[in-house]
């Protein structure tokens, strides 16, 4: 009887049960085609595949104007991610510990890079970067990065930091440990899932950055940027490689954030 | 409250409140000064009288209207039903279809955008699929219009909706709907009068979300438009990267911004109300 309530007739679920798998295949379909698709021998689109072949994946491990591209889009992810993680878990500390005045004000400050649209931050960044004569440096992009992944970092760990019992915190500091010990030896173990978490979110929402860093990263290229503009200009069935490996590394990084967060039991609050 | 607690915690925000302020804060308020400015003559509103009169303008804002209005209809007609469905499940399908919500919203917007190329195109699988069965003759062109901009938005956006219904669905107690049930309430009756109003304001929340994030779409309709679908966004790029118009583009930026902060303030009172 518990949710046959609402349920309905056989007819009304079934109905129900087809519409559910109708958004579900429209959500996934696209990625399960294009894997196949890139391992195609054909140029032209077609699916399913005429043949099979590796071809595409040599074309873009064999390119060099890819590879740089991936170590340039590797070594801001690495840089931004950190430094997200650094800055915005401090602060995410700080204004659920803290009790100085105006951290609503802060806090929107902070998360504000997730509501403003996008396009809106890039053409404000490339203004202010042209102005101090940033525009096309890796050290503007970096910092673009940072901001961009700051929001992410903070829901992740303000979650954490409110489940985490500051009672214990407390006890640290009563039997005389200084804040820089209790941070290290009591909050950080406790808060490491999350941690981890939240920088894989940081690392992937930087590895994956197209609008701003196609704005600012001027003679730089990133793989998103260089997707970016080759697929406006022509379908090139490399990308069908480059996709299919952006799938992989997503599901990889997704299935170790919820290996870490299901082993501390902590999975179901930061997916939902 | 003494001068130590005023300040207290504030040395944990100091750092990445001077990145914001430097990184974030001040590029904002140089972009809406250039939008008020003109050289030579200080403050003018001489940007936005230009807008009015160019019909190019309207004519894209009522367009990235429309789709925008378009794509979160059809992620609503798309994504109530699932998070509704969802909900029922047992334990493992629901673990197995929140991760085939959750994996596309990490993937690659470029690589989901993409797809759409390689399944709508003219030898892709709708188009053989609608030819196989005698549906169509000739290929059905999806691509490089509005119809596939908008397919290609509402599956990028859907996670956003379909996430937060479905946690606000999972938090209505079954003893309220077996309560209605009990006291004779047939289930569509239930449905609309009980379920259905609870979970409204969580309804309206993700789509006032989607559309907000619609608005400012700029990669969806650059790559399946093929410049043929101009929304606002992609206006703001040529006008910065094309045809240099920094102060019109401000101008644009603009309204962008405070037309998305007023629907957010709307949606941050909707999820409070939701969550509550």
């Amino acid at each position: 009887m518990t949710r046959e309530a609402i349920g309905g007739s056989v007819w009304t679920r079934r109905g129900l049960a087809a519409m559910g798998i109708f958004g579900l295949v429209f959500l996934t379909v696209p990625l399960v085609i294009v894997i196949p698709m890139s391992f195609s021998s054909a140029r032209a689109l077609t699916f399913p595949p005429p043949s099979l072949s590796l071809r595409w994946y040599e074309t873009f491990f064999g390119d060099p104007r890819w590879m740089e591209a991936m170590w340039t889009s590797t070594f801001v992810a690495a840089i931004s991610s950190v430094a997200a993680l650094v800055l915005g878990g401090l602060a995410a500390y700080g204004l659920r510990r803290g009790t100085f005045r105006g951290r609503d004000w802060a806090e929107g400050n902070f998360m504000a890079p997730l509501i403003v649209p996008t396009i809106i931050v890039a053409i404000a960044l490339y203004l202010g970067l042209a102005k101090v004569g940033l525009l096309g440096s890796l050290v503007g992009l970096v910092v673009a990065h940072t901001l961009l992944n700051v929001p992410l970092v903070m829901m992740v760990l303000g979650v954490a930091i409110r489940e985490f019992d500051q009672r214990i915190e407390q006890v640290a500091w009563s039997l005389g440990a200084s804040w820089g010990y209790t941070m290290r030896k009591v909050v950080l173990p406790n808060l490491a899932p999350s941690v981890f978490a939240a920088w894989i979110f940081a690392f992937i929402g930087s590895f994956d950055e197209v609008i701003v860093t196609s704005f600012i990263a001027g003679k730089y290229e990133t793989v998103p940027k260089k997707m970016f503009n080759e697929l406006i200009l022509e379908v090139n069935p490399t990308i069908t490689a480059v996709a299919t490996l952006l799938i992989a590394f997503t599901v990889l990084a997704l299935a170790a954030v919820a290996f870490v967060l299901g082993r501390a039991g902590k999975l179901k609050e930061t997916v939902v | 409250m003494n001068k130590a607690s005023r300040l207290e915690g504030f040395g944990f925000i100091a750092p990445l409140l001077v990145l914001m302020v430097v990184a974030f804060n001040a590029p904002i308020v140089y972009m809406l000064g250039l939008a008020f400015w003109e050289k030579g003559r200080g403050f003018t509103l001489e940007h936005y009288e230009g807008l009015l009169e160019a019909p190019v303008y309207l004519r894209v804002l009522g367009n990235t209207m429309r789709i925008a209005l378009i794509a979160t209809l059809a992620n609503i007609i798309i994504g109530y039903p699932l998070a509704h469905w969802m909900r029922g499940l047992g334990r493992r399908g629901r673990m197995i279809a929140l991760a085939m919500v959750v994996l596309p919203f990490w993937v690659s917007i470029l690589v989901r955008t993409y797809a759409w190329i390689v399944v709508l195109g003219n030898g892709g699988l709708v188009n053989r699929a609608l030819q196989w069965s005698g549906l169509t003759d000739a290929p059905v062109s999806f691509l490089y219009n509005e119809l596939g901009v908008t397919i290609g938005m509402a599956n990028v956006l859907l996670p956003f909706l379909v996430l937060p219904l479905f946690a606000a669905m999972t938090r209505i107690d079954d003893r309220l709907l077996q309560a209605a049930a009990s006291l004779g309430a047939p289930p569509r009756t239930i449905f609309w009068k009980v379920y259905f109003p609870l979970t409204l304001p969580a309804l309206a929340a993700g789509a006032l979300l989607v559309f907000i994030l619609c608005l400012g779409f700029y990669v969806t309709p650059a790559i399946l438009g093929g410049g043929r679908v101009p929304m606002i966004s992609n206006l703001l790029d040529t006008l910065i990267n094309q045809i240099p118009r920094w102060e019109q583009a401000s101008a644009i930026s603009t309204i962008l911004l405070i037309v998305t902060l007023l629907i957010f303030a709307a949606y941050r009172r909707l999820d409070r109300k939701a969550s509550a």
